[in-house]
């Protein structure tokens, strides 16, 4: 598909191709959606400025404190609200840049060119949770206990330094008479200071929370394996979202020194920690305001009561658990709840991705997928030499598992482009040959060639980016994501580098196969708002052979897809399936049980029996041949 | 045998044996139900409280023990039912929520016996002459309890019909239930089991460590690393992990100081779970 006939579709699609219904629906949302997160903040503002006209100097002094914790909760909203990751220990990071800001302040009264550290009491500590995350989740792809608990251990360990080591920290006594920061007098116009970067902060994690990142981290959350297969490094995604939570509380440590003037180990504690993520619990981990809401409201109202009220503490904890179970979105998500049943009376719809007429082109990635800029030299030179005809080759490929063969020798040659079926009784090793390319089983024996080229890495990740694209036997797309944000998420696949990530323009971004898919699948246009975990099972069946598509892989696994789906539906799904490989010039390998369908895609069919190869060519040579028949025998559904 | 090398080796299989005693019952709650309970500690705690109890009201020290049985055995069934079964299939609100669990704990505990440290008189206060130099009694006593109880316990869950149930259900919940076995119920028996052991680690160690409100979460991180560096869900595993991370701490504490053992300990369980994350026997 050349460029400027997509750019033709395109126009159709946004002037006459969607029907007005679809119009009405998607017309109104763009603008509310930014009115909707600028009223809040303008609330907060208000609410931080009223603050020392109407509590005094004190007071404010005394909330300065709770917003400077707020901070550090606010990080935990990004990365357990919204990336899933639970960090236990938040107090190390606020703790860290206390010391560290501590020491830098003392010093830099003798010598001001110690000011030139200061910065590094916030960053430090967000660079070393980013090389922490990256090495716990280098080999894990899994959220967690293993995390929190090593945060928690972490800051056990960070406490009893910070006792021990008394020459630096001043040990249980803790480090005394921090000066004030220069201009800024703690017990008054600092207040100003701590109120203007919380807003800042509040802004910031809005447009993190809004941005492709935070809906890639949202992605993580709920299924970090299906996101590998679209090529991100969902290892990378995840120590992003814990050092962007480690900075804000890095950013509330470093001023929390200078304000009270004394840092004992007690801001570097396991209990802090815990407060820290009961605040962000009971405010509201979906959102920086819940996380504000927690730690002022809860925090504020702990230090006057915990030494009055014997049972505070053990009705915190009750309060803490009552909000696990039954109100996960705390106390900010019941506000939330009320402010948008009061919207909607106003006939005010949310929505998280721009109208269709904001639509801009994705980059056409270049021709055989890989990201332009970055070809590996494993993907230069593929169109050369012999090897580019061959798509796939598996060389007696063995894979065992719990004392079972179950791939045995496999020799497969799927050779040019086109459709490629692979058939064959249960248990053949149809669907395990499609896991051993992809890293789910481990192969004890024999290569794999992909266009020529042997395979070394057998990630996920690795293969997505050498362009292959995998749709699952039962659809796994993003349940709590809406429509158009999975296909966002398929769309952004080996496009964007993750600062590009950052850019609010890549939500809208129309990826070219987008068209093609969208005249056969009305829905994903029409039902562009509603989330996919609510579609019918065929629904998702033909959003997940979407998202396979979009990303525009060379090589396609399409496992089983049109199983549950109508005869109508499969005859459909599978002009989809030949229209997208014919589109991409592509190479699309199908595991199909129904031999009508098998007949309808024409091309190679393969024949898989107790995982080798029994035999290849198209569907009459091998119908014919004795040995299909004999395990195989009739086959038509 | 020099006096300071066998003080060095018995005090490093009594650490071995206290920590095998208290993994034990994480191993059996996280490692075969894969239920992180994060108030396991709690529950080492309480059992510790059951023998300050008991000496408060000058009880005998065995009524301690079954008091510590008692308490653990109740308070984990009323968790399971309240807590495990409800949000079976949601780990991470299980997670939260026993770590809301396990400030409730601690707070109550607090509320009774209040802040400060708790002392118990250990029964057999003497020493002994092993290996050429003096030990104290009673630890020598608990350790031997220990291997003896761990052994039987291999034993029953290697080679008795209940014990191979239980195998079954821990690899293969959904075949086990298939077959007739009635899973739930072995589930929340163990759940139940486990924290009892957790309990009665508390008790036995009561006169030898500090015994105060938030004692447990040590238990917990150590026992955890415990699993992690051993591996989850089998017995080789649990020996092997806590062998390691006892060995590592110890050794390290005995040359620089706790502070030091504390962190090798953390460092050996990131690197494992960076270069080892199934452990050292994969199930």
């Amino acid at each position: 598909m050349a460029s400027s006939s997509v750019d033709e579709t395109l126009k159709t699609a946004r002037h006459g191709g969607t029907t007005p219904g679809a119009d009405e629906a998607i017309e109104p949302k763009a603008l509310p959606g930014l009115r909707h997160r600028l009223r809040p903040m303008a609330g907060l503002a208000v609410v931080l400025m009223l603050v020392p006209l109407i509590g005094g100097e004190f007071r404010a002094y005394q909330i300065g404190l709770y917003l400077l914790y707020g901070l550090a909760a606010q990080g935990i909203t990004l990365a357990w609200g919204r990336a899933g990751l639970l960090p236990l220990g938040q107090a190390l990071f606020f703790g860290a840049a206390a010391y560290g800001s501590g020491l830098v302040l003392k010093a830099a009264e003798a010598r001001p060119l110690w000011w030139l550290a200061w910065p590094l009491v916030v960053l430090g500590p967000a660079a070393a949770a980013y090389g922490m995350a990256r090495l716990l989740f280098a080999r894990r792809s899994e959220s967690g206990p293993y995390f929190s608990l090593i945060t928690l251990a972490l800051v056990m360990l960070g406490f009893q330094l910070a006792n021990q080591w008394s020459s630096v920290t001043g040990g249980f006594n803790g480090l005394g008479n921090v000066p004030e920061l220069p201009g800024l007098d703690r017990y008054g116009s600092m207040y100003w200071l701590i109120a203007a970067l919380v807003l800042l902060a509040t802004a910031a994690c809005v447009a993190l929370r809004h941005s492709p990142l935070g809906l890639l981290w949202a992605a993580v959350a709920q299924n970090e394996g299906r996101l590998q297969f679209f090529g991100y490094a969902t290892d990378r995604l995840k120590a992003l979202a814990f050092a962007a939570s480690a900075l804000l509380a890095a950013l509330g440590g470093a001023l929390y020194a200078p304000h009270q003037g004394l840092v004992t180990p007690q801001a570097i504690s396991v209990l802090l920690s815990a407060e820290m993520i009961v605040w962000t619990a009971v405010g509201g981990r979906h959102s920086p305001y819940g996380a504000l809401l927690g730690a002022v409201g809860i925090g504020c109202l702990s230090a006057e009561l915990r030494d009055r009220f014997a049972l505070w503490e053990a009705m915190v904890a009750i309060v803490f658990v009552l909000v696990v179970l039954k109100a996960p979105g705390g106390l900010w998500g019941a506000i939330e709840r009320g402010a948008a049943a009061l919207l909607a009376r106003w006939r005010v719809v949310r929505r998280s991705l721009p109208a269709l007429a904001d639509a801009l082109q994705a980059p056409r990635l270049k021709p055989h997928g890989g990201r332009p800029d970055k070809r590996g030299p494993d993907q230069e030179g593929l169109d050369q030499g012999a090897g580019a005809d061959h798509a796939l080759q598996f060389r007696e490929i063995a894979v065992r598992a719990h004392g079972v063969n179950i791939l045995n020798g496999l020799n497969l040659d799927v050779r040019g482009r086109g459709i490629h079926c692979v058939i064959g009784p249960n248990g053949a090793g149809k669907t395990s040959a499609f896991n051993a390319l992809t890293g789910r089983l481990p192969i004890s024996a024999g290569d794999v060639l992909l266009f020529g080229l042997p395979i070394r890495r057998f990630h996920p990740v690795a293969l997505a980016r050498l362009g292959v694209g995998r749709k699952f036997q039962v659809p796994t797309v993003f349940h709590e994501l809406t429509v158009a944000e999975n296909i966002a998420v398929a769309t952004w696949a080996l496009r964007c580098t993750p600062v590009e990530l950052l850019r609010p323009a890549l939500l809208r971004w129309r990826a070219p196969m987008l068209t093609l898919l969208e005249q056969a699948f009305p829905f994903l246009a029409s039902e562009g708002t509603s989330l996919a975990g609510r579609l019918s099972q065929g629904q998702r069946q033909m959003l997940e052979l979407a998202m396979a598509a979009i990303p525009e892989p060379r090589l396609l696994l399409l496992d089983e897809p049109c199983a549950g789906l109508s005869p109508d539906e499969t005859r459909r799904q599978i002009r989809v399936v030949m229209q997208t490989v014919e589109a991409l010039g592509a190479t699309a390998v199908v595991i199909e049980h129904d031999l009508s369908a098998v007949e309808q895609m024409a091309g190679q069919v393969h024949v898989l029996h107790q995982g080798r190869l029994l035999a290849s060519g198209s569907l009459a040579d091998v119908q014919a041949s004795a040995q299909v028949q004999a395990v195989y025998a009739g086959g038509r559904k | 045998m020099p006096e300071a090398l066998s003080l060095t080796l018995l005090n490093l299989a009594y650490q071995a044996a206290v920590l095998s005693l208290i993994v034990l019952g994480l191993g059996i709650v996280f490692g075969m139900l894969g239920i992180m309970n994060m108030a396991h500690g709690e529950f080492v705690m309480l059992g510790a409280y059951a023998m300050v109890a008991a000496q408060r009201i000058g009880a005998p020290l065995w009524s301690g023990i079954v008091l510590a049985i008692l308490v653990t055995a109740t308070l984990g069934w009323a968790v399971d039912m309240a807590l495990i079964r409800r949000l079976a299939g949601r780990p991470m609100d299980t997670f939260l929520a026993t770590w809301g669990l396990s400030a409730l704990l601690r707070s109550a505990v607090q509320l009774l016996f209040g802040k400060g440290y708790q002392n118990v008189e250990a029964p057999n206060a003497g020493m002994s002459m092993l290996l050429g130099t003096g030990y104290p009694t009673y630890r020598w006593q608990l350790m031997l309890a220990i291997v003896i109880g761990q052994a039987a316990l291999a034993a029953w869950y290697l080679r008795s019909p209940a014990g191979a149930r239980l195998q079954a259900m821990v690899r293969n919940p959904d075949l086990a239930e298939a077959l007739g076995l009635n899973t739930r119920a072995m589930a929340s028996g163990a759940f139940v089991a486990g924290c009892v052991a957790a309990g009665l680690a508390g008790a036995a160690l009561a006169p030898l460590v500090r015994v105060e409100p938030s004692m447990g979460l040590d238990y917990l991180l150590i026992s955890f690393f415990a699993l992690v560096v051993g591996g989850l869900g089998s017995l080789v595993g649990l020996f092997a992990g806590t062998g390691l991370i006892a060995g590592t701490q110890s050794l390290v504490a005995a040359f620089a100081d706790q502070t030091a053992g504390y962190l090798a300990l953390l460092l050996v369980s990131i690197a494992f779970l960076w270069l080892r994350p199934d452990g050292i026997v994969k199930r």
